[in-house]
């Protein structure tokens, strides 16, 4: 039954209802859109332009639906159409392989968000030092030869660092994952 | 270098842009055939991405001391699980910032043996579960400390170092940052706080609630805004970004909304509370859920059955409202919290019913609405006599009404309508059986709580009952809002016996 109240609710809260689903599913959109765009500061461009569309569109999502797959069909839609219009100048996967990602992402989901949050006490288990190195590393400001040379490396054996410190992160998360799944 | 390693170097110079043309030839082709593939590349660029947000938090430092660094100082092993609490590395953190490179010199040189304190420390544990009742993943008797918890089913409940009593439903992620504060990233939780955990907070997408002692309830849905819900004492809630504290006492509702937050209706049913897990546990145990669905596929072959919602079929109903966890662990059940949510049903057809019984497994989340809709048929017309409007009523009193039908001169007046004796209140925040039984020919009506045959209203006219067009949870006409979840509701074209409604509620009862 259509109300004035509802009405005049719906045009004051909007702003309000849209800032607090987008930031509450903020971190779960951009591992998505990240999970197949190949870099990083291309992932932070197409985020913000999948803000700019749910931001349109927050009056047709339904109050009390799944935000999150709503974000993600129109994050789908944004990465095809930008790997489309890039995939001549810029290296990318396949559209194909890329849509294929994407659909076992959503489903994966809930296991997705489980591995950044262990994550998260992995990290914060690392001594110090090597956090803010790994800080510097992911500075979109920052060019890797220079934090190698701070960190008293060659850029080949920083990557190289990079690589394992990745892998002994995921390590981790997959054991603190699976040491949960079988107490 | 193998298969293996050749695959894990490509994504590795993907991620940081170096990789050739070559590679993402070979990517492409390893991606598109090899689903183990697809899931490592998956889960490689989801850290990625959770060291992108969690990156960003970091100042900028100067990485001198790194000099001091050597690979070897970091061993493998200080990255097992739950060797060091994560508060203790976050107070080390900003001291970093604090005291500058100089002690960022220090720390360095003491790092190897920071390393080995802490691969020997004790995992911290900061609760320990009492009850689980259908929750995968956890049992009575597990400790819990700083990994995050999925529930997808059931209902666990958990007691604190400092004796916090929680109750959390399903689906759920949650995890805790230490004993006194738990991050609830979606999810149904109550608290029964002791004196000597006062300020035990709990942490949500949308602000948090910090305990002043207290027992008090937080739905943070998985998409939306928190409600903190105080069924005694006092709670402070803070919305996210800096919104105002807002001090809360028994009875008062608030949604943490981003900045400002709105008070809300008060709800306290809608939480699974301490003392109840145990009950739940145990009918799970005794097997009822395997009693309920018997029960349920001999109501299916019942001839005279006219509609049996179960929301165990996938298929939803038209309508708004929530789909929730039902009386079993990972089963459905419909809630309705906003004026106007409603569920739409079309069942019985233009057929005329001299004989109706109308059941539901109800959880009502508070009484006080002039009315409940547990089913009403779209309008209220002279031309539909025997129109069927079934209710719990301001009295918290069951009312079955049928248009034009009329009591007997010697029956309590009631507003005029036929009304169950019990009010329905005793039974609060748990789930009830609520049944009424309606006979045009006997010109009876008779309520039944619990499977307990309550009182029988008699009537002087009496109309076979019509279906047709209904709303669940509200009426199309006016907000008949019934706050609370509705789950297995029967539509019946026959009467029920005594017996046989005991049955009903006896095989579906999700308490023992």
């Amino acid at each position: 039954m259509w109300r004035a109240s509802d009405m005049l609710m719906s045009e004051t809260s909007r702003n309000a209802r849209f800032v607090s689903e987008f930031a509450c599913h903020e971190e779960a959109i951009r591992a998505y859109v990240r999970r197949l765009i190949p870099s990083r500061s291309d992932c932070d461009d197409i985020l913000q332009e999948v803000a700019m569309v749910l931001w349109e569109k927050f009056d047709e999502f339904h109050e009390g639906g799944n935000f999150r797959s709503w974000a993600f069909g129109f994050a789908r839609y944004k990465v095809l159409s930008w790997i489309r219009d890039n995939g001549r100048s810029r290296l990318v996967l396949d559209s194909d392989v890329v849509a294929l990602i994407a659909d076992e992402s959503v489903e994966e989901d809930s296991y997705l968000e489980m591995q950044r949050l262990a994550f998260r006490s992995c990290f914060e288990k690392l001594p110090s030092h090597q956090r803010s190195l790994m800080a510097n590393a992911y500075r979109p400001d920052m060019k890797i030869q220079e934090v190698a040379a701070e960190s008293g490396r060659s850029t080949a054996g920083f990557y190289q660092w990079l690589y394992r410190m990745r892998q002994m992160l995921l390590e981790c998360v997959q054991r603190q994952l699976a040491s949960e799944a079988n107490p | 270098m193998s298969n293996d390693q050749k695959f894990q170097q490509n994504v590795q110079d993907y991620l940081e842009g170096r990789a050739t043309p070559e590679q993402f030839l070979q990517l492409n082709e390893q991606l598109r055939s090899d689903p183990a593939a697809r899931r490592a590349f998956r889960e490689m660029l989801n850290l990625d991405s959770a060291l992108m947000e969690t990156t960003k938090e970091i100042p900028r430092e100067t990485v001198e001391a790194e000099a001091a660094y050597h690979e070897e100082s970091c061993p493998r092993t200080e990255l097992e699980p739950q060797q060091q609490q994560v508060s203790a590395s976050t107070i080390a953190k900003s001291g970093n910032r604090a005291w500058g490179s100089l002690i960022l010199l220090i720390a360095a040189s003491l790092l190897v043996v920071v390393g080995m304190l802490t691969w020997f420390a004790e995992s911290p544990e900061f609760a320990i579960v009492e009850y689980a009742a259908g929750a995968q993943g956890l049992s009575a008797g597990m400790t819990l400390g700083a990994e995050s918890h999925f529930i997808q089913t059931g209902t666990v409940q958990l007691v604190t170092r400092r004796g916090t009593r929680i109750v959390i439903e399903a689906p759920a992620l949650f995890y805790f940052e230490s004993a006194q504060r738990l991050q609830l990233k979606h999810g149904r939780l109550a608290a029964d706080v002791p004196l000597e955990a006062h300020g035990f907070t709990v942490i949500t997408p949308t602000g948090q609630a910090i305990d002043l002692g207290t027992k008090f309830g937080v739905d943070m849905p998985e998409a939306g805004e928190a409600e903190i819900h105080v069924f005694q004492g006092e709670v402070v809630a803070q919305s996210i970004e800096g919104g105002n504290l807002q001090n809360l006492r028994d009875s008062q509702a608030f949604r943490l909304q981003s900045a400002v937050g709105t008070p809300s209706s008060f709800r306290s049913g809608a939480f699974i509370q301490p003392g109840e897990v145990d009950s739940l546990s145990a009918a799970l145990q005794a097997g009822q859920p395997k009693r309920s669905q018997l029960a349920l596929q001999e109501l299916r072959d019942d001839p005279n059955l006219i509609a049996l919602l179960d929301f165990e079929d996938g298929q939803k109903q038209p309508g708004k409202y929530r789909s929730v966890q039902g009386r079993w662990p990972g089963s459905q059940a419909a809630e309705f919290v906003n004026v106007g949510d409603h569920m739409k049903l079309d069942v019985g057809g233009e057929r005329l019913w001299s004989q109706l019984t109308l059941a539901a497994w109800v959880r009502l989340d508070h009484l006080g609405e002039p009315y409940h809709s547990l089913l009403h048929t779209d309008g209220w017309e002279d031309t539909k006599k025997g129109q069927v409007h079934w209710m719990v009523t301001r009295l918290t009193t069951m009312r079955l009404a049928l248009r034009d039908n009329k009591l007997a001169p010697d029956e309590r007046p009631n507003e005029g309508f036929p009304d169950s004796q019990t009010s329905v209140l005793p039974e609060q925040g748990r789930w009830v059986h609520l049944a009424a039984v309606y006979d045009a020919d006997k010109k009876t009506v008779r309520f039944y709580f619990n499977g307990q045959f309550d009182s029988e209203s008699r009537l002087s006219q009496a109309f076979p009952a019509r279906l047709g067009p209904a709303q669940i949870g509200n009426w199309n006409t006016n907000d008949r809002t019934l706050s609370g979840r509705i789950d297995e509701m029967l539509i019946l074209g026959r009467t029920m016996s005594d017996a046989e409604m005991e049955h009903l509620f006896a095989a579906g009862n999700p308490y023992r």
